[in-house]
């Protein structure tokens, strides 16, 4: 530090010098980094085109035909979609059927959104418009925390204790199903029944917590009507009655099981959104429906809804994304048998867990290696897709409350 | 003007909210009841199975006796009665160390406070009863004695352990290295025999004391001390003891390596890789996602283009992670490991050496995968900051980087950070990519050790996620590598409910002072 | 009472300054705003030394301009130009000239006070400090000049470490001023430095407004035509992005040229 004369106009040129070449930097950076992100798409790309690009030397052995349509192999009678990318020597040669994978995929995603959906919606619905404040300060992060559990622990939980305790406990699992909607729902009668001096001790704003202990009653009754509901109606064994009368074989590892788990993982990501649509939505709007004397739920299902509408489709949107990427939950809880069936009570195995059983076996440069990069790339599509329009959306629906919140 | 207005019958209020409201605090209540059920499961079972709990010996009404700690029940096949399953251990006598028992088969069923509890080093544990401990030299002792001077030899033999281990760290390791770089020096060499055998002296030291053993259905054997790392009364101890040795086990959980296909001991090379790959993985996020950031935010013209780059960067975080893993492996191991072999390892190839999955290659694509989650956080924790704190810095002659770290990058700290450990909690729980580009199901060797370079960027290793996959799914038994994986999903979704709470607060934080700005 | 009607064209904006030495002259500027136009051929002189206030309806421009002084816009890259600013002579757009040396010389304050999120002490040094070359007793002793400029020293003097978010909104709005002084401008822009302040801090800002003409030039955007006559020397009137009238602060207020300015003055606008 010195205060010579001539330091001032040399020390303006270098803080100059500095802002413009970090400016570079950043700049040089900044585009270089985005670059190297957006590169995954491109890489992909390249490295499939070979497949379809015959060089006749490669030869390889698929086409679009062959991957998507069923296909005639020998000893077989009918045409049929087979992924077996790896086989025995003296084989005819490996069957790439993307088919099968990409139904898997699609299946054990509708699954779990089945099951996802209604409990994300619902609990959005609930805590945006009927929770108390401070309940939902506390719910809220609870049910985004559930998102950053590790796929490999709800997977394991899914495939160790879940498919066995289904598995031998079948007639429970049904009931409970069918025990659960209108348990919970007489609870709500019985509710607006009770004297109001009780009734205020059980405000609806907090009937997230004081319907626990509740739904563990409607547990134990399921448990003690399932042995009954299994004899009546399924001659005792719920599992031999599927067997017999609708040809379904019940294996441990199902897309159930799969729908169950992945249903779970994915819940708390549209909870999360689809309750920051609904309680973005302007307050004036579902004050003035209720100022005309309609309940909170009609507001919700006439007024706040049909403003939200496009924020809870892309929360669904982005559900749906995640759940066909999932890889560790599909892998360990569905059998990872390449089938195409509809049957829920068979196994599947997706694109995803195929590509993380079989890469790193596969030869680089092969024709099963550029297979499932393929399935890679369908993977990235799909999803670049999904979030892309459920961003689009969203973006509409945020300058769409802008203007209802701008107006007087 | 008159008007005659007449009001209309009134309609019938709906009484409370109606079913699907009901229906809507369901869904919130079940989903509240389904985390608490698998946080509750993964506490129980994760600290539990590490519990000493009693033996029991069984009498059948064959006559037979057993003994074992009992682990589930179940009901038969066919339907009638029940089974139950008891680790019974004895590998060497039994050949397994479970055996399924009829309930109705069981006649009696006692907790004998003599039942003796060996953990040894091969086989699997053995119980039994203790009848008697033999040294090498000195003579036989029985009943209680035979319990002290066991414990007693017991403690002697991990002295000399710690004392061979330390012998071979600081004196034969690095007496072995100087003779790798100096070449063989006499003196050098003199020292390390001198050290060598020492140790065999020790060794041979503990060589020789035998206790003899008999299983409760009278069979017996002669087990070599040396095996026995451990020995316990389970049934006669006070639940003081019973906590300590609970707490040892966890501790030993967490600072030991495996054992015997990864059901024995701990995890510590797992959470140890885990961590490590981590770190590596934010000092290569944070710098590259900051500049990203900043470059979106604050230089580029705010136009459509940026608008479109910025969509696309928040979709990269929904496109899934195993996508992430392809592009390492494809990229990273086969298309830059591969020329790095090519370049600077040709005297080992065809076996690779960055050719291949290791520590490098899997941070540099967690790095990638979190990329998105950092430039998201930290541009938000930007647009966050008034422009008029912007020209404020400008106004007083700052130029634009001088007023980027000084004014804007302080204050967008707290959103970094969260931005950082949102990607360091993701990163603690992707499994997937790793399978692709790196994780071992058990590494050989540590990637960081007291060997140059010390950081071995090329080396496979061990990973807490991988380590549940792997272990619940590919072992030999299921059942007995149980408290392992419950252990290690425990372990893991704790680290990732902190790093979440801590951006959460971290969050909060944030916006509580940025609000207090906002009032003038 | 109707609407006066002025007889004579738009462009009647000049005053006579021959006794005062101008310090800021502008001609022919123009400002657009992705081809919306902002501001439009303005012509005027600032004279040095003195308070020059800019009034007119929100939106006319004058913050605009006020920005323009400041070269803020050129963060925007949205924005054309057209004419010319001088500074002491000097063309302030030409590319010879360091922009952040140019704000240096013309020091702003803005409409809401935004001190950085540091201590009242690093608020001050913030620019002394970009500067460089400068020992840290010098640093303290301008501090402690800039903050008694500012009239803010015997409030804070005893904690100079405290955030300077802990002030209030009046103190605030002076330590940003002091913060501004601490690097010698030359000229001092405020961006309706009060708008934001209850009366007794807006008093006291206008006093330090008073009292800094001596040795700097001022120019002051301001919505409150009582404050722009109590404080300033020189008033000009914008409309539309136009100078609608130019005139020293007296005559502006007590006998406009314009019917326009008089409607807007006195509370009547078309």
């Amino acid at each position: 530090m010195h205060d010579s004369p001539a330091s001032p106009l040399l020390r303006r040129r270098l803080r100059q010098g500095r802002d413009r070449l970090a400016t570079a930097l950043i700049t040089a950076g900044g585009i270089g980094v985005i670059a190297a992100v957006m590169a995954i798409g491109v890489f992909l790309f390249v490295e499939v085109l070979p497949l379809f690009w015959h060089g006749a030397s490669t030869a390889p052995q698929v086409n679009v035909d062959t991957l998507w349509l069923p296909q005639s192999y020998p000893g077989l009678d009918e045409p049929v979609y087979r992924w077996e990318p790896a086989l025995p020597e003296g084989d005819p040669g490996p069957r790439f059927s993307l088919a099968p994978l990409a139904w898997g995929t699609l299946e054990a995603a509708a699954w779990s959104l089945v099951v996802a959906v209604p409990l994300a919606l619902g609990a959005a619905a609930h805590s945006a418009l009927f929770m108390s404040r401070r309940l939902r300060a506390a719910i809220k992060p609870t049910l985004e925390l559930m998102e950053a559990l590790p796929g490999v622990v709800i997977g394991f939980l899914a495939g160790l204790v879940l498919a066995p305790w289904l598995e031998a406990h079948l007639g429970l699992g049904l009931t409970l199903l069918l025990l659960v909607p209108p348990g919970v729902v007489l609870g709500g009668a019985l509710w607006s029944r009770l004297p109001g001096r009780l009734r205020r001790r059980l405000p609806l704003g907090w009937s997230a917590l004081w319907l626990l202990p509740w739904l563990l009653l409607l547990w134990s009754l399921a448990k003690w009507l399932a042995p009954w509901l299994e004899g009546w109606w399924f001659d005792g064994d719920l599992r031999a009655w599927l067997a017999v009368h609708l040809g379904l074989d019940y294996v441990s590892r199902n897309a159930i099981i799969v729908g169950m788990a992945m249903g779970f993982a994915v819940m708390p990501t549209i909870y999360a959104l689809a309750e920051d649509a609904l309680s973005g939505v302007p307050t004036s709007l579902a004050e003035g429906a209720q100022a005309l004397g309609a309940t909170r739920w009609q507001t919700l299902c006439r007024v706040v809804l049909p403003a939200a509408a496009p924020g809870v489709f892309s929360a669904v949107m982005i559900g749906a994304g995640r759940a066909v990427g999932e890889t560790m939950i599909v892998l360990i809880a569905s059998g990872n048998t390449a089938l195409m069936t509809a049957s829920p009570l068979d196994g599947l195995r997706s694109l995803a867990a195929s590509i993380a059983i079989e890469l790193p076996e596969a030869a680089p440069g092969g024709t099963h290696y550029r297979v499932l990069l393929l399935a890679a790339l369908l993977l990235f599509l799909f999803t670049f897709l999904v979030n892309t329009l459920a961003e689009v959306v969203r973006g509409r629906l945020r300058r769409r409350y802008r203007r209802m919140g701008d107006s007087p | 003007m008159s008007l005659t207005w007449r009001r209309p019958g009134r309609a019938r209020l709906p009484r409370g909210e109606g079913p699907w409201a009901w229906l809507a605090a369901g869904s919130v209540s079940l989903s509240l009841l389904l985390l608490a059920l698998l946080l509750g499961l993964l506490a129980v079972r994760g600290l539990g199975t590490f519990w000493p709990s009693e033996v029991a010996q069984l009498t059948l009404t064959d006559g037979s006796t057993v003994a074992g700690r009992p682990v589930k029940t179940s009901p038969l096949p066919d339907g009638e009665g029940r089974e139950r399953l008891y680790r019974t251990d004895n590998r060497d006598l039994n050949g397994d160390i479970w055996t399924w028992i009829p309930v109705d088969d069981i006649e009696r069923e006692a907790y004998p406070r003599d039942l003796v509890v060996l953990e040894r080093s091969r086989w699997s544990a053995f119980i039994g009863r203790l009848v008697a401990w033999r040294p090498a030299d000195g003579e036989q002792r029985e009943g209680a004695a035979a319990w002290e001077a066991l414990q007693a030899s017991l403690a002697e033999h991990r002295r000399q352990r710690d004392t061979i281990e330390r012998l071979k760290e600081r004196r034969l390791l690095p007496l072995a290295r100087r003779l790798e770089a100096e070449g063989e020096v006499p003196a050098l060499v003199a020292s390390l025999e001198d050290v060598q055998a020492r140790i065999r002296a020790l060794r041979a030291a503990m060589k020789g004391d035998l206790v003899v053993m008999e299983s409760v259905d009278g069979r017996r054997i002669r087990q070599p001390v040396e095996e026995i790392m451990r020995a316990r009364r389970p049934n006669a101890m006070s639940s003081v003891d019973r906590f300590l040795a609970w707490g040892h086990r966890v501790w030993r959980f967490l600072s030991e390596g495996p054992r015997a296909g990864n059901v024995e001991d701990g995890v510590w090379p797992a959470i140890f890789g885990t961590i490590l790959m981590v770190m590596l993985m934010s000092l290569l996020v944070t710098p590259f996602g900051v500049l990203a950031a900043v470059y979106l935010n604050e230089v580029a013209h705010q136009g459509r283009l940026t608008r479109l780059v910025r969509i696309g960067v928040r979709n990269l975080a929904g496109v899934p992670s195993i996508v992430y893993g392809v592009f390492g492996l494809g990229v990273f191991v086969y298309g830059i490991g591969g020329q790095i072999d090519r370049w600077f390892f040709e005297q080992t190839l065809p076996s690779p050496t960055f050719g291949t999955g290791g520590l490098l290659w899997s941070s540099l694509t967690l790095a990638l995968l979190t990329l998105p989650v950092v430039i998201v956080a930290t541009e938000e924790g930007l647009s966050r900051i008034p422009d008029r704190q912007r020209e404020g810095a400008l106004a007083l002659g700052a130029t634009r980087l001088e007023m980027l770290t000084r004014v804007v990058l302080p204050m967008a700290m707290p959103a970094m950070l969260t931005g950082v450990i949102l990607a360091v909690a993701r990163a603690a729980g992707e499994v997937a990519p790793l399978m692709l580009v790196g994780v071992a199901k058990l590494a050989p060797q540590v990637p960081l050790d007291g060997e140059f370079p010390y950081l071995h960027l090329e080396r496979k290793f061990m990973h807490l996620g991988y380590h549940i996959f792997d272990t619940a799914f590919h072992g030999n038994d299921v059942q007995a590598a149980m408290p392992i994986v419950y252990g290690s999903a425990l372990l893991l979704v704790l680290v990732i409910l902190v790093l979440n709470l801590t951006a959460i607060f971290l969050r909060h934080h944030l916006r509580s002072r940025h609000g207090s700005l906002s009032r003038y | 009472m109707p609407l006066k009607q002025d007889p004579a064209p738009r462009r009647g904006a000049f005053v006579d300054f021959s006794p005062e030495a101008s310090c800021l002259e502008i001609s022919g500027f123009g400002l657009r705003y992705a081809d919306k136009p902002a501001l439009r051929d303005l012509t005027l002189r600032v004279p040095r030394h003195r308070v020059t206030a800019f009034i007119g309806p929100s939106g006319c421009g004058k913050s605009t301009l006020l920005r323009a002084l400041n070269r803020l816009h050129d963060l925007n890259e949205d924005v054309r130009r057209e004419g010319e600013i001088r500074l002491e002579g000097q063309e302030i757009h030409a590319p010879e000239v360091a922009v952040a040396e140019l704000r240096r010389r013309v020091g702003m304050v803005f409409q809401a006070p935004n001190p950085f999120p540091m201590s009242i002490y690093d608020n001050v040094a913030f620019g002394l400090r970009l500067q460089g070359g400068l020992r840290k007793r010098r640093i303290d002793d301008i501090v402690e000049w800039s903050l008694r400029s500012a009239a803010l020293w015997d409030e804070v003097k005893d904690r100079l470490q405290a955030s300077a978010w802990a002030l209030s909104g009046g103190q605030q709005q002076r330590l940003v001023i002091a913060r501004t002084l601490a690097v010698e401008p030359e000229v001092l822009l405020l961006d309706e430095p009060a708008s934001a302040l209850d009366p007794i801090s807006t008093l006291k800002v206008e006093e330090l407004i008073r009292n800094l003409k001596s040795s700097l030039t001022l120019v002051l955007v301001t919505h409150n035509m009582q404050q722009a006559a109590r404080v300033s020397d020189y008033t000009a009137f914008l409309q539309d992005g136009e100078l609608v009238e130019y005139a020293s602060t007296d005559t502006l207020f007590t006998n406009p040229r314009l019917a326009r300015t008089e409607n807007y003055i006195t509370g009547r606008m078309a």
